[in-house]
C-alpha cells in the first residue's frame, strides 16, 4: 500500500457492480459494433458482397443506423458508470507486479482509450463537427475493431471474476445500495435515449429535445444532410440540364421529357449515417425504366454522377439489385413538390435500404455498368 | 475457450491496427487516445467521485444519486451541441435551443426525484 495514493472506501467499487454494469455496456457495444459494420458494408461493400446487399426491408438501414447511434449514446452513460466502478484500480500498487500484470494493464488502457475515443468522436460527428486532424469515417471504422478486440481480450482475462460475480451472492450487505445505483444508471440511459431517439423513431419525436436533428425542422418535409451551397451547386449549374444515360444505346433526356415519362410515387425513408431518418413521398422515373431505354438488360448495375463540384460521394455505384427494384427512382418530386435545390434539383436518386450519402443529389449522368 | 476468446481479441486488435496505421493523421489519433484517458481519469472521474462523497451522507441518498447520474448523462451528451463554435453551415443540423431544452430535461429529472423522495417518505 502506497500512502500517497488515494484510498477508496466506497463499497460499490466492487467486482459485482463492475459485472452488472459491464453486462449492459458490453451489450450496447456489441449492438453498436454490429450495426456499425452493417453501415460500413452498405457504404463500402467489398467486391464479393455487392451482389448480396439486401434491398428489403426498405427501412433496414433506418433501423440499424438508428440503433447504432442510440446504442452509442447509451454506451456513453454506461462507460462512465463502468469506469466509476473500477476507478480505484487505477491506483493499484505496485503499479506492475509482473509482466502479465503489465500487459493486462496496458490492454485495459487500450480498451478504455479506444472506447472513449470511439464514443466521443461518434457523438461529435452526429453534429457534423470535425475538430480533429484525421478522417472520421476511416478512423472510426479502424478503432471499432480495436474496441471489439480489446473487449474480447478483457472478457477472456476477467472470465473467472465475471463468472464468480455473474449472479448475486446470497449474503450481500450492499445489495440494496447496488440496486439503487443500477436503477440510477438505468434511469440515465433511459433519459438519454428518450431525449434523442426521436430523431430516428417517429413515435418518440415529441421527446426529441437534445438530438442534433429534429426531422420536423426541415424543408419540403425532409432534413438536409449536404446543402447545395456546401456542394457548390446552384440553379445556374443545372441550366440547360439534360440527363445523360450511357449504355448500349446512349441518350440524353431533358427535364420536360423526364416529366412526360410514366411516373411512380413511392414512400421511402432517407436514413443518414448520423442517425436521423425520416419518411417521405417521392415521385419520379424508375431507374430500371431509364436503363431499359438505354438498351441495358435487367440485372445491370449503374454508376451515378452528380453535378456537385467535389464530394466523397460525387460518383456513386449502385448494385444491380437496387437498380432493378421498381421503387428505386430518379426522383423529381419530394412530397409532391418539385425538388428544392438543397434536395437535389433537378433530379436525385432515392432507393430502398441505402445510407443517405448514397441517395445522390443533382444527378447529371447514369451509366450502365 | 478462454484462450480462444483472448486470441480472437488480439487478432481483432491487429485488424484494427492494420486499418489504422496506414491512415494519415495517425499522430492526431494517438493524441486523442491519450486525451480520452486523461479527460476521464484526471477530470471527469475525480469530479464524479467528489460529488459522490458530498452526497454520501445525505438523507435519501439513493434517489439523489440516481438523479445526479441522470443529469450527468444528459449534460454529457449535450455538451458538444453547447460548445460547437460558429453557425452551422446547414440549417437542419443543431436545430434546437439546446441550453433551454437541457434545462427543461434537468428540471424534469429534479421533479421526478422530489416526487420519488416524497413517495418513499410516506411509506
Amino acid at each position: 500500500m502506497n500512502p500517497t495514493l488515494p484510498q477508496f472506501r466506497g463499497r460499490l467499487h466492487d467486482a459485482r457492480t463492475a459485472v452488472a454494469i459491464g453486462r449492459w455496456l458490453g451489450s450496447a457495444v456489441v449492438v453498436c459494433f454490429l450495426t456499425g459494420l452493417i453501415s460500413h458494408v452498405l457504404q463500402h461493400p467489398p467486391g464479393w458482397m455487392t451482389g448480396l446487399l439486401p434491398v428489403r426491408p426498405a427501412w433496414g438501414y433506418r433501423l440499424t443506423q438508428g440503433l447504432h447511434v442510440a446504442s452509442g449514446l447509451a454506451a456513453i452513460v454506461l462507460v462512465m458508470a463502468k469506469l466509476w466502478a473500477v476507478y480505484p484500480r487505477l491506483f493499484t500498487w505496485p503499479a506492475f507486479r509482473s509482466l502479465p500484470h503489465l500487459v493486462e494493464r496496458l490492454s485495459i488502457a487500450l480498451l478504455v482509450a479506444a472506447t472513449v475515443f470511439e464514443l466521443f468522436t461518434g457523438l461529435i460527428n452526429i453534429l457534423q463537427w470535425y475538430p480533429w486532424p484525421f478522417s472520421f469515417t476511416q478512423t472510426h471504422y479502424a478503432v471499432a475493431w480495436i474496441v471489439a478486440g480489446s473487449l474480447l481480450l478483457h472478457l477472456a482475462v476477467k472470465a473467472p471474476l465475471i463468472r464468480e460475480n455473474w449472479r448475486k451472492k446470497k449474503a450481500d450487505v450492499d445489495a440494496a445500495d447496488r440496486r439503487a445505483l443500477l436503477a440510477g444508471v438505468g434511469a440515465a440511459v433511459g433519459a438519454v435515449t428518450l431525449t434523442t431517439v426521436g430523431q430516428s423513431l417517429s413515435a418518440l419525436r415529441g421527446f426529441d429535445l437534445l438530438a442534433p436533428r429534429s426531422p420536423d425542422v426541415a424543408t419540403q418535409g425532409m432534413p438536409i444532410n449536404r446543402t447545395a451551397a456546401a456542394a457548390q451547386v446552384t440553379y445556374a449549374s443545372s441550366e440547360g440540364w439534360a440527363l445523360e444515360v450511357a449504355g448500349p444505346k446512349p441518350y440524353r433526356i431533358t427535364l420536360a421529357e423526364l416529366e412526360a415519362l410514366p411516373q411512380r410515387r413511392v414512400r421511402l425513408p432517407i436514413a443518414c449515417v448520423e442517425g436521423w431518418s425520416a419518411d417521405a413521398w417521392w415521385s419520379g422515373v424508375p431507374i430500371r425504366d431509364l436503363l431499359a431505354r438505354a438498351g441495358a438488360p435487367p440485372g445491370t448495375a449503374v454508376r451515378v454522377e452528380s453535378l456537385e463540384v467535389w464530394g466523397y460521394y460525387r460518383v456513386m455505384e449502385m448494385p444491380a439489385q437496387y437498380a432493378d427494384d421498381p421503387s428505386t427512382l430518379l426522383a423529381l418530386r419530394l412530397n409532391d413538390e418539385v425538388l428544392s435545390l438543397d434536395h437535389g434539383y433537378p433530379a436525385r436518386i432515392i432507393a430502398p435500404n441505402r445510407p443517405g450519402v448514397l441517395q445522390t443529389k443533382w444527378v447529371s449522368r447514369l451509366e450502365a455498368v | 475457450m478462454r484462450i480462444a476468446v483472448g486470441a480472437a481479441g488480439v487478432f481483432l486488435i491487429g485488424v484494427g491496427l492494420f486499418f489504422l496505421l496506414p491512415l494519415p493523421g495517425l499522430l492526431g489519433v494517438v493524441v486523442w487516445f491519450a486525451g480520452a484517458i486523461a479527460l476521464h481519469d484526471v477530470l471527469i472521474g475525480p469530479i464524479v467521485l467528489v460529488t459522490g462523497l458530498l452526497v454520501a451522507r445525505l438523507p435519501d441518498r439513493a434517489v439523489v444519486r440516481g438523479a445526479l447520474i441522470t443529469m450527468g448523462g444528459l449534460v454529457l451528451i449535450t455538451i458538444p451541441a453547447l460548445l460547437r463554435p460558429g453557425p452551422s453551415p446547414n440549417p437542419t443540423v443543431l436545430v434546437q435551443d439546446y441550453p433551454r431544452n437541457l434545462l427543461i430535461c434537468l428540471a424534469a429529472v429534479a421533479v421526478v426525484a422530489v416526487v420519488l423522495v416524497l413517495l418513499r417518505r410516506r411509506r
